[in-house]
């Protein structure tokens, strides 16, 4: 399913989003590389409509003057959320995305449903993982199945940028102590993703989300890295469909005919 | 060096050879078996005070060789009749069951036992495959799975749950959690190449319970240790098992006697029934994913059948003898792998149950005081 690229002009200046598919809204918040239109995106939106912003500064956007920090991207989230979809969503944010979204849901927790942080990143205790700028080691770090990766299409411009956006909001640190202490005030039911094989944010980040998050359920993909969708698209889809259509009710098992009663 | 003793239970009342797979129960008789537990039992109990190091147990489906289809169930016997040894798990099948239940079991055993527990981390044998109806073709990746799935359980503070190929689960927290941190040893087969890269690659203690070829059993090891290291770690002496079927008794020949029948009587008679299913799984399936590999364990195990106990001797596979006999095989063997446990199976097939307490007791007051410095 393709996803159709939109601009809105926000406070800030414009922001690019892309939309695909149709049922209850979904905002997906892309990783530090930009958005990629993954097949497990894709899948996706096959059952929920899928809105992804691009944070200003990625895929050659323009920047927002006085954007400068995690919390004032979440706050043109909010404004997007509210300019373009207009309702309560469910949010899914992948590595810079999670952090993104983890902000925005502390931030604006009655724009949120439910919260799936698949691998976020602001949570690498001692430093430890991030993204390496050997080319191999990112990519060993990144996938668990390298061949499954979709085709690099961006040029090399546009993807140098994206390396340098990141720590234009968050300053290039590996653990944001602030969003930490607010994790308790996160209310909305969340679902932490993390892949056994990630070597770009530790288990420890993972571990320490479900300890601070009340309502929270962290859930180990096997054989997966840090790009969750590439490496396990089906398992990435099922649980986050299951995890959005039953809330916490997700815990049991629906049975062979897929009814938990 | 340490010493495990080991306990297959097999079932000692049939004479006549059974070649089908599952091995008709109809010939077994429950009340012979309740005693025959008990002295095994009784008989494993024994190990500590002749001075073994590990007691090991073991499991096993569907056949008369071996009566433990669940090791921790006596492992929580010994746990309660022992003071000291490590219990040493030789299954459990880890491949066949369910992981987190696995993870369960050896953490109570763990604490039960005041942190005497070594968890085997078994892929099992090919008929065990059949047995509970798993694909052997899938033996090795479930047990990465499963392999992986335990530690987290053992190790993982919060509630987790696991989203897998094989295994899914929504929300584990295991209670109790193991007593030794950050979870017990690991013990893997390491019988071939393969096993013993994986093992290595696991951070496990490497297991071959029988000696099968001196050659093949340094190989194993060579390539063990070159894993490891690969991996970042060295291992201790005390993490390569190696197992010999023993007799010690008075004299050689009456040691060999003992030994050679009883290991006629496990290979021509117990073992018939598995083997159907082994040469099933092997020419059928991807049990052993090397060609090379499946070609030489249908080879030695044909080969080991056929084999004299006058040959195992010479070869040094069986420890057999006076107890001198046996401290000097111990040494050789020691000399030539280098290892660090030996792995004692004395009650091999029918050999009867005075004969393999005799022999404990001279290894107890002869063999284990001269080896133990090794």
């Amino acid at each position: 399913m393709a996803f159709d690229e939109h601009r809105v002009d926000l406070s800030g200046g414009p922001l690019t989003y892309r939309v695909a598919g149709e049922g209850p809204p979904v905002i997906h918040m892309h990783g530090a590389s930009g958005f990629r239109e993954t097949a497990a995106l894709a899948a996706l939106a096959g059952s929920f409509r899928i809105y992804a912003p691009v944070a200003p500064g990625f895929d050659d956007t323009p920047t927002h003057a006085d954007l400068a920090s995690m919390e004032a991207l979440a706050r043109l989230d909010a404004e997007f959320a509210d300019a373009v979809i207009g309702e309560t969503t469910d949010v899914v944010g992948h590595s810079f995305g999670g952090w993104r979204a983890a902000w925005y849901t502390v931030l604006h927790p009655e724009r949120v449903g439910q919260l799936v942080l698949e691998c976020p990143s602001g949570f690498r205790e001692d430093g430890d993982g991030g993204l390496p700028s050997d080319a191999a080691e990112l990519q060993r770090r990144l996938y668990a199945h390298p061949e499954k990766a979709p085709p690099e299409t961006k040029p090399e411009p546009v993807l140098s940028r994206n390396r340098q956006t990141p720590a234009q909001f968050h300053g290039g640190k590996a653990m944001d102590e602030a969003l930490v202490e607010r994790l308790g005030e996160i209310e909305a039911l969340t679902l932490i993703l993390h892949g056994t094989r990630d070597g770009v944010v530790p288990a420890s980040g993972a571990r320490l989300l479900k300890s601070r998050i009340p309502r929270s359920f962290l859930i180990y993909v096997y054989d997966a890295a840090h790009a969750i969708e590439v490496d396990q698209p089906e398992f990435f889809v099922g649980l986050v469909t299951d995890f959005f259509a039953r809330g916490e009710a997700f815990l049991v098992n629906p049975g062979v005919g897929g009814r938990a009663a | 060096m340490k010493f495990n003793y080991f306990h297959l239970m097999p079932w000692t009342d049939i004479e006549e050879v059974d070649q089908d797979w599952p091995v008709a129960n109809k010939r077994f008789v429950p009340d012979r078996a309740t005693a025959l537990y008990e002295t095994y039992i009784d008989t494993m109990v024994y190990a500590e005070e002749c001075g073994f190091d590990w007691i090991g147990c073991n499991e096993h489906h569907f056949s008369p060789y071996g009566l433990m289809s669940n090791c921790n169930l006596i492992g929580t016997v010994l746990i309660q009749r022992t003071e000291r040894a490590r219990i040493a798990m030789f299954g459990n099948l880890v491949p066949l069951l369910n992981p987190i239940r696995v993870a369960e079991e050896y953490a109570m055993l763990d604490v039960m036992s005041g942190g005497r527990l070594i968890a085997g981390f078994m892929r099992g044998i090919p008929h065990e495959y059949v047995a509970y109806n798993v694909a052997p073709s899938e033996s090795w990746e479930r047990l990465e799975e499963a392999s992986e799935l335990i530690l987290k359980a053992w190790t993982e503070p919060e509630p987790f749950g696991w989203e897998g190929k094989h295994y899914k689960y929504r929300a584990v927290s295991i209670w109790p959690r193991p007593i030794q941190q950050p979870h017990p040893p690991i013990l893997m087969s390491a019988s071939s190449p393969e096993s013993a890269r994986f093992a290595a690659r696991h951070r496990a203690k490497m297991g071959m319970v029988m000696l099968t070829d001196l050659d093949a059993a340094k190989d194993c090891i060579r390539i063990y240790k070159e894993t490891a290291r690969e991996h970042g770690w060295e291992p201790a002496l005390d993490d390569i098992l190696i197992g010999a079927h023993t007799c010690v008794a008075e004299d050689d020949e009456e040691a060999r006697r003992h030994l050679g029948g009883g290991l006629d009587y496990f290979y021509h008679v117990l073992f018939g029934g598995p083997r159907t299913a082994q040469r099933l799984v092997i020419q059928k399936t991807r049990f052993y994913e090397d060609e090379a590999n499946r070609r030489n364990i249908g080879t030695r195990l044909a080969a080991l059948r056929g084999t004299t106990i006058e040959e195992r001797v010479d070869r040094g596979l069986v420890l057999c003898g006076t107890p001198d006999r046996v401290v000097e095989q111990i040494r050789h063997l020691k000399a030539e792998l280098g290892h660090g446990v030996m792995n004692i199976n004395m009650k091999i097939g029918n050999i009867p149950n005075a004969v393999v307490r005799r022999s404990m007791t001279l290894w107890g007051e002869h063999v284990a005081p001269a080896v133990r410095d090794l």
